[in-house]
């Protein structure tokens, strides 16, 4: 706000004060927001690592499975198993709120599936079969927890960051911007009340 | 050749020539040494051996691990196939309803494959024509449009009536499990029949199947204990075992390893069997328990095919042989490939 636009009036300073107690209420209020955001963050953050840790975890395990699988039953006898593959995971996406951002909650239809309903034929197959089966079923699981604490992780950064923008711009802007304006009226209107004093003072001179 | 068409000359021929044939499988010093190759080594060793046939016919269209496992598979199958051709008489007989297993397997694989909408190529790929399924009808099989086309075209074939009852208003995957079950239990079912219809050498046969159904029981006993859905064995348990499909349901319901055992060893008529039973009452993985089911079965049949060396029992054990030894090189060459280390490639070996 350039200082040459301002209406030097006692009207104006009302108001300016009235902005300034509302983006120091604001400033504040979002500031306690960003902090209660942050504490928020690191919270997930420790999930987050928890849950990406035992991502990577599974999936070493699923791929050393994996590599037992083809050692044992070969590439053919991977393949025909992965054949026998029926259903995806039925994903449901609903959301929560958490200090007003809106993060996912994802529910998931059972991955995890006995050995009567993979789909393969039990007579027909080893158990390396099923210990694979198992260990990618746990990795969806793993991948379906973490897409949900990662998901909100980068939500509620991305809200942390917008506001600190705000509580950087007001703190560092809006308010000495309308501090200023605000002195700048005030001195304005002590000036303007000078005068008159002076020409009060010089008018009854006169008049003595 | 000449054809002798009675008397006990063909089956000392064939039997003969099993024995000699299993002489010539990979004996258990050469895998140990092969622990100790690389990748490029194994491949070297098993392109000099019999399966150089397979593996320079297919090099034109696989290479790598691909080609040896391929190649591998079709060694199998031409050996099933030309055993089948060799054996005569009743013998014949039995050795093409064992190995009918095959065919199982094999149409399955087209069913799944066709209803995932895999290309043809890719399904050929994962097949083993080693059963009375030849690969120019596995082929047409492949090439039909639809999987209720696939069930149409196996008029006349065993495994036709279950899955026309089964798949009798459309081929549906959640069906497919079932039917797999179905299938290999109606297999064990006619072999059990064949064998009890008084065919000659049907008796050893059926000591043979006893074997082959309790050891597969036992194995899924174990598997569904690892398991712990508490889904139903029912489905999968196969009769004419020694033990009772009922009784596999009551031993499941033992929580405790010990008394699941000391439950099951009185039930086994094995002895190789209960001891193996016995040793089990240690934590193993359900996949060491596989392999040590595995040795015990082959010894066993070993035993058998010593005990009649004139019967079914030769041709059964080589052919189980033969299948370990294709196991072996594959379960080697693909470790190799996964970086495996030598000691736990072993571990998954049936030597």
């Amino acid at each position: 706000m350039a200082l040459r636009d301002i209406k030097p009036t006692r009207s104006e300073l009302i108001n300016l004060k009235k902005r300034i107690a509302l983006s120091e209420r604001g400033y504040k209020i979002l500031k306690m927001k960003r902090d209660g955001l942050i504490l928020e963050f690191f919270k997930v953050l420790e999930q987050a690592k928890d849950t990406r840790g035992d991502l990577n975890e599974r999936y070493e395990s699923a791929q050393a499975m994996m590599a037992v699988a083809n050692t044992v039953e070969g590439a053919i006898g991977v393949k025909a198993a992965a054949f026998s593959v029926q259903q995806e995971p039925d994903i449901k996406v609903a959301s929560k709120n958490i200090m007003g951002v809106v993060v996912p909650e994802i529910e998931s239809s059972k991955v995890r599936k006995g050995l009567n309903e993979r789909g393969y034929g039990i007579l027909g197959t080893t158990s390396v079969i099923d210990e694979t089966a198992l260990s990618f079923e746990e990795l969806v699981e793993a991948i379906i927890r973490s897409a949900e604490i990662e998901t909100t992780m980068k939500k509620l950064l991305d809200e942390i960051e917008s506001t600190k923008r705000r509580v950087n711009a007001l703190e560092f802007k809006v308010i000495p911007e309308l501090t200023e304006a605000r002195d700048f009226i005030k001195m304005r209107l002590d000036e303007m009340e000078r005068e008159e004093l002076f020409r009060l003072k010089k008018i009854k001179a006169r008049n003595v | 050749m000449t054809e002798v068409k009675a008397g006990p000359v063909p089956y000392i021929y064939v039997c003969t020539r099993m024995r000699v044939r299993k002489s010539k499988l990979i004996p258990r010093e050469e895998y140990l040494r092969m622990l100790n190759m690389g990748l490029s080594e194994i491949t070297r060793f098993v392109e000099e051996t019999q399966y150089k046939k397979e593996i320079d016919e297919l090099a034109t269209a696989f290479h790598g691990i691909d080609l040896i496992e391929i190649a591998l598979s079709w060694n199998l199958a031409k050996e099933y196939q030309n055993i089948q051709k060799i054996t005569p008489g009743t013998l014949k007989d039995l050795t093409r309803a064992y190995l009918r297993r095959w065919d199982i397997q094999n149409i399955l694989t087209i069913i799944r494959g066709k209803l995932h909408g895999e290309r043809p190529g890719k399904i050929k790929e994962v097949l083993v024509p080693a059963g009375e399924l030849d690969k120019a009808f596995l082929d047409r099989m492949i090439e039909e449009p639809s999987p209720e086309r696939i069930i149409e075209s196996l008029k006349g074939k065993a495994e036709y009536p279950l899955l026309s009852r089964l798949f009798e208003g459309g081929v549906r995957e959640e069906l497919l499990p079932k039917a797999e079950n179905e299938l290999y239990k109606q297999f064990y079912a006619d072999l059990i029949e064949m064998a009890r219809s008084g065919i000659k050498g049907g008796r050893q046969f059926l000591d043979y199947l006893t074997l082959d159904i309790d050891i597969t029981n036992i194995r899924n006993m174990f598997r569904f204990r690892a398991d712990q859905s508490g889904d139903d064995i029912m489905n999968v348990a196969i009769p004419g075992g020694t033990i009772s499909p009922q009784m596999m349901q009551r031993l499941l319901q033992i929580k405790d390893r010990n008394e699941f055992i000391d439950a099951l060893v009185p039930l086994i008529k094995t002895r190789v069997l209960r001891e193996l039973l016995e040793t089990l009452r240690e934590e193993k993985s359900i996949r060491e328990i596989e392999i040590d089911l595995i040795k015990v079965q082959i010894a066993e049949m070993e035993t058998m095919s010593k005990l009649h060396p004139f019967s079914i029992h030769p041709i059964l054990a080589y052919l189980e042989m033969k299948k370990y030894e294709i196991f072996n090189l594959r379960a080697l060459a693909r470790g190799k490939e996964s970086n495996l280390s030598p000691d736990r490639i072993r571990g998954y070996l049936v030597i």
